[in-house]
C-alpha cells in the first residue's frame, strides 16, 4: 500500500496544504497505482454526486401523518354513527318513564335481578324504514351486547338505555384500498329519552 | 471539491432593512438546503418547514449580533439540527424503491443505456445504504460543495474526521461500484 493512498482524497477534494498537495500530485504522475486507485475514486465522487441529485429531486414526496391513520377514520365512522342514531331514535315522551327506570337499572352499583331478567327494550323501529343504500351497503343495526359491571364501573357516563349498536363496513364508507379490507367498525351509541347522545364507544 | 468557502458579510441593518439582500441569500441557499434534508430523508414539506426556520433563526441570530462568517455553513447546521427533530431513519424515509428517480434520469436513454445505468445506480443505491450515518452526511455535504471545515462545523466533528469519513465512504463506494 502506497503512503500516499490515504492522502489521495483529501488532494483531490484541495483539502491538502500547498506543498503537501505537490508532493502528492507529483507522485500521482509516477505511480501508477495511485493513478488507477484515483481514478477509480473521480468516478465514484461524479456517480454519487449524480445519485444523490437524481434521488433527492425525484424522490416522492412520503405521506405525512399528522395524525395517527385511525383518527380520522374513527372520527368519520362517529359522525356517521351519529345521523344514523339522531335519525332513526323515537322521540316519544311516553317513553320516558321507562327511560328513567332503565337507567336505574344500568346503573353501576345497582344489583336488582330486574337488569339480569328484563328483557331488552331495543324494537326494530329502524328497520322498517331503511333506507335502500344502507341494504347495498351491508349496514345493520342490531341490538348491542349489555354492557358487564366493569365497564360500566368504568364509564364516566350513566346510559338511559340499552345502547343501539350499528356495525358499519369500512368499504361503505371509504374509497377501495383505504382500509383493509373486512374491518368494521362498531359505533354503540347510548340515547337519552329525547334523543340527545349520553355516549359513544368505538370497536373496531 | 467545488466551490470555495462562503462568506457572506452581511452587516445587521443591511440584512434587517435590505430585503433584496435577504431575498438574494434565501433563493442561493435554498435549494441546496432543501437538497440535503431530503438526503436526510425529510419530505419536500417537512423540508419547507425546516429551511423557513432556519432563515427565521439566522436573523433572530443577526439581530443578537450573531458571526456574519461562514452563513452557508451555519446554516447548513441549523438545518442538520432542525431535522432531527423530523427525522426518522434513513432506511426508513429512504427506503422507497428509487426506480421513479432513475426512470426521470435516463428518460433519454437507448433500452441497453438505460440497463446498464439501471444497474450502476441500483448498486450505488445498495453502497449508499450501506455506509455508516456521518459518512453519508459527509458525502452529501461535500456533494453541495462544503469544504472539510465546514462540513465539521455542521456535523460538530474536527476537520481531520471528516476527511478521514470522506476517504472511508468514497473507497467503499468505489469497492463496491467496481469504478
Amino acid at each position: 500500500m502506497c503512503k500516499y493512498s490515504e492522502r489521495l482524497i483529501a488532494w483531490m477534494d484541495g483539502e491538502l496544504a500547498e506543498n503537501e498537495a505537490a508532493k502528492v500530485e507529483q507522485h500521482v504522475r509516477a505511480c501508477a497505482a495511485c493513478g488507477e486507485c484515483l481514478s477509480s475514486y473521480e468516478a465514484a465522487s461524479r456517480e454519487f454526486a449524480a445519485y444523490y441529485s437524481a434521488a433527492t429531486q425525484a424522490r416522492p414526496t412520503p405521506r405525512i401523518d399528522k395524525f395517527p391513520r385511525w383518527v380520522p377514520i374513527a372520527a368519520s365512522v362517529a359522525a356517521v354513527a351519529l345521523m344514523l342514531a339522531i335519525a332513526f331514535v323515537p322521540r316519544s315522551p311516553k317513553r320516558s318513564p321507562m327511560v328513567q327506570q332503565e337507567a336505574a337499572i344500568s346503573s353501576p352499583v345497582s344489583t336488582s335481578p330486574v337488569r339480569k331478567t328484563a328483557a331488552p327494550t331495543w324494537q326494530p323501529i329502524a328497520e322498517d324504514h331503511r333506507p335502500p343504500y344502507r341494504q347495498q351497503k351491508g349496514i345493520t343495526v342490531g341490538p348491542a351486547r349489555r354492557p358487564t359491571k366493569l365497564e360500566n364501573a368504568k364509564a364516566d357516563w350513566v346510559m338511559a338505555e340499552p345502547a343501539i349498536q350499528i356495525a358499519i363496513p369500512a368499504d361503505a364508507m371509504f374509497p377501495p384500498g383505504a382500509v383493509p379490507a373486512g374491518v368494521t367498525y362498531i359505533a354503540s351509541v347510548s340515547l337519552a329519552a329525547d334523543g340527545t347522545v349520553l355516549g359513544l364507544r368505538l370497536q373496531p | 471539491m467545488n466551490g470555495d468557502s462562503f462568506s457572506l458579510k452581511l452587516p445587521l441593518s443591511r440584512f434587517a432593512t435590505d430585503s433584496c439582500e435577504a431575498t438574494t441569500l434565501y433563493q442561493e441557499l435554498r435549494k441546496p438546503l432543501l437538497r440535503y434534508l431530503a438526503g436526510l430523508g425529510l419530505s419536500s414539506d417537512e423540508g419547507q418547514d425546516v429551511v423557513q426556520e432556519a432563515f427565521l433563526i439566522l436573523h433572530k441570530h443577526l439581530a443578537r449580533g450573531g458571526s456574519e462568517q461562514n452563513i452557508r455553513s451555519w446554516l447548513f447546521r441549523v438545518v442538520h439540527n432542525l431535522a432531527r427533530n423530523h427525522q426518522q431513519s434513513y432506511s426508513q424515509r429512504m427506503g422507497q424503491p428509487l426506480d421513479a428517480a432513475f426512470e426521470k434520469a435516463s428518460s433519454e436513454a437507448t433500452p441497453e443505456q438505460t440497463a446498464l445505468e439501471r444497474e450502476k445506480f441500483r448498486r450505488m443505491d445498495k453502497a449508499v445504504r450501506a455506509l455508516a450515518v456521518q459518512e453519508r452526511e459527509c458525502l452529501m455535504l461535500r456533494a453541495e460543495g462544503l469544504r472539510y471545515r465546514e462540513i465539521g462545523e455542521v456535523l460538530g466533528i474536527p476537520t481531520s474526521t471528516v476527511a478521514d469519513l470522506v476517504d472511508r465512504a468514497i473507497k467503499k463506494l468505489a469497492e463496491k461500484c467496481n469504478v
